[in-house]
């Protein structure tokens, strides 16, 4: 025999398992609330906390875009290869009219198998830091030394499963492009190679997704497609490149700091005398993601409210199964009323049952958040290469947790109410 | 001298569908006494069962059981008195389903004062002595007859001082009932418990010492 006195929570869940159709699917209902919940608050903080990190220790970055924020997400994060172009000429006397720190020239538009390539100049590797205060390390290899050497951003390698040593042909084109046969996509430099050299660790930043090479190899790639556009076949060095070969498209520049402080006095008066060049678009990273994120955040309070709205449309339906299963329980409850149960006492069993519901439902929204957070950080990384933390916030995990509990316990009073009310005589008589 | 199993003195009730009235002088049961209520269906007796376990308001007298003055008692404290003094059996056995036999006679315990540890226990003794073997088993599994087996051991698992059968075989054959009858009034005997046992069934009134008609304490309302 089982040993054990029967007791009120037992009996409860035996309520449950009674009806388990209408149990499983009120405790989904409440799943589906609380994950969305927990997904959305969770995605929130950590996308914000992704993108502040990824603009790295730039001051400023300069784009010939057609506006600073699409500058910042082109340039940065990569969502698009810039359209317009920044001569060398322009460069250089940006560089020369102020003393930066550094003034590193980038260039876009190529891509391998859907991993955007950044051509640019050793200093990105070595001076640019990706996360502000953690440079870039090598897992494998080294970075490049001459033209057409390539070194992989970490998301980039795991993607490709390319391998140090390994050739590859970059795609004209940033869009998910193939080696070969997709016409719809850009052509593929078949002309040169490039070796992998090395591999980079990952850091979290959209820069994990790309492939980096140096600014010539780059130039010599387009100036052949020109060339072959002219009629002009065969080999080509740097020294049949032209100005109008030598272009980028971004310039990412960094002011003189006091040691142990990010900011720079000069950066107000910088900015301004760079925004007065029409010809070019300049922008502070950490300035542009904070206004997106001030767009974003009306969308953003829009889809936690739906959450919100979700969450309590699942107590309504845990309220409304309940209430609706009193009607064939009235007897049951009448048998136990006969038994010495008091009205309070099966008030608060049938309040321990919405809870209970409650309770498995906002455990198993904790679950498909955390399931949730971590596929969108994976669709994330591979999508935007932004590296966010999946895991949950504790006090907010605690307060959906304690809150939910709460809202089901509420949503138990109507039909404890009505279960209180039992006409126990009533319900005891004999059905036909 | 004990006290009497029930008191009811001066009772007065009107059926809130205006069927009839009970007016109920006096009437008493001894520690121990089993006597049949009889009369016609809808004639009041299910009522009187009710208002005995405090499952009705009376309008006006006093129903004392055990020496408990139910009709003082209210709300909690009311269920508390019903579930130590009074053991009840129906006609449809009003089991707990998706409950092992064990389990519903435990439901009888777990209002009550006995120790959680004792009920496994007292409840095993119980079925034991009522022939219920599978004691594990759900109740929906057992037959008919095991089943009225159980919601007797039920009905005596707190030790009450009263037991209240409201037509225990009016959904059995002749053979079962009489049975059935063996069974409740042998149990009732054993456990030291008074029984007031209702039925329309004239064959009834041979199997108790002492028989009360109904319709001594009802009329028709004229309303």
């Amino acid at each position: 025999m089982n040993a054990k006195a029967l007791t009120d929570t037992q009996i409860v869940i035996r309520s449950l398992q009674a009806r388990p159709l209408s149990t499983w699917v009120t405790v989904a209902m409440v799943a589906t609330g609380v994950g969305l919940l927990l997904v959305l608050l969770g995605m929130r903080s950590a996308a914000r906390d992704a993108f502040e990190r990824g603009s790295g220790n730039t001051h400023l970055l300069v784009s010939a875009d057609p506006s600073p924020l699409v500058a910042v997400l082109n340039g940065i994060f990569y969502a698009n290869a810039p359209a317009n172009p920044i001569s060398w000429a322009k460069y250089q006397q940006i560089r020369g009219s102020f003393p930066w720190l550094w003034a590193i020239p980038t260039q876009q538009g190529d891509s391998y198998r859907g991993y955007p390539t950044m051509a640019t100049s050793a200093e990105f590797l070595t001076k640019f830091e990706p996360i502000a205060g953690e440079p870039w390390q090598l897992a494998e290899g080294q970075l490049f030394e001459r033209p057409f050497e390539i070194v992989l951003g970490a998301a980039a390698a795991k993607g490709s499963g390319l391998r140090l040593g390994q050739e590859i042909f970059l795609t004209h084109g940033s869009g998910a492009s193939r080696e070969g046969g997709d016409d719809h996509a850009g052509h593929v430099h078949l002309e040169f190679p490039f070796t992998v050299v090395g591999i980079l660790e990952p850091t979290g930043s959209a820069h994990d997704r790309a492939l980096f090479i140096d600014l010539e190899s780059s130039w010599i790639l387009h100036a052949f497609d020109r060339r072959e556009r002219e009629g002009l076949h065969g080999a080509i060095g740097p020294a049949d490149l032209t100005d109008a070969d030598r272009l980028i498209t971004g310039i990412l520049l960094r002011l003189p700091t006091r040691p142990g402080s990010d900011a720079s006095a000069a950066m107000q008066q910088q900015f301004d005398t760079l925004r007065r060049d029409t010809s070019i678009v300049v922008a502070q990273p950490a300035d542009q993601i904070r206004r997106l994120f001030a767009i974003v955040s009306n969308v953003d309070g829009l889809f936690i409210a739906m959450a919100a709205v979700v969450l309590v449309s699942s107590a309504v339906g845990v309220m409304l199964a309940l209430y609706n299963s009193m009607a064939a329980r009235t007897r049951q409850v009448a048998v136990l009323r006969v038994l010495g149960a008091s009205q309070g006492r099966i008030f608060g069993m049938v309040v321990t049952e919405s809870l209970m519901i409650g309770f498995l439902g906002a455990a198993a929204g904790i679950v498909v958040a955390m399931v949730g957070g971590i596929a969108a950080a994976a669709w994330l990384r591979s999508s935007l290469g932004l590296v966010i933390d999946p895991g949950l916030d504790v006090r907010e995990t605690i307060i959906v947790l304690g809150g939910t509990v709460a809202l089901s316990a509420l949503a138990g009073v109507l039909p404890a109410w009505r279960a209180y009310h039992v006409p126990v005589a009533e319900s005891l008589r004999p059905t036909a | 001298m004990a006290e009497p199993a029930l008191d009811i003195r001066d009772l007065r009730f009107a059926h809130p569908g205006g069927r009839f009235r009970l007016e109920v002088p006096a009437y008493r049961l001894e520690a121990g006494e089993q006597a049949l209520l009889a009369g016609g269906s809808g004639r009041g007796k299910s009522t009187l069962l009710s208002l005995i376990a405090g499952l009705r308001e009376p309008e006006s007298g006093s129903i004392d059981v055990a020496g408990v003055r139910m009709t003082a008692l209210a709300g909690a404290a009311r269920d508390r008195a019903r579930g130590r003094a009074v053991g009840m059996i129906f006609q449809t056995f009003n089991l707990l389903h998706g409950f092992t036999a064990a389990e519903n006679v435990m439901a009888g315990l777990m209002f009550g004062s006995m120790p959680a540890a004792e009920h496994p226990a007292r409840a095993a003794a119980l079925l034991a002595s009522v022939g219920i073997a599978e004691i594990d088993a759900p109740v929906d599994r057992l037959s008919v007859g095991q089943q009225q087996r159980v919601a007797v051991a039920r009905a005596l698992a707190a030790r009450p001082a009263l037991v209240l059968a409201d037509e225990p075989t009016a959904s059995l054959d002749p053979d079962n009932a009489a049975s059935a009858m063996d069974l409740i009034q042998r149990a009732c005997r054993e456990a030291g418990a008074a029984l007031l046992c209702t039925s329309h069934d004239p064959s009834m009134r041979s199997r108790f010492a002492r028989v009360d008609d109904v319709g001594a304490f009802a009329r028709q309302d004229e309303r």
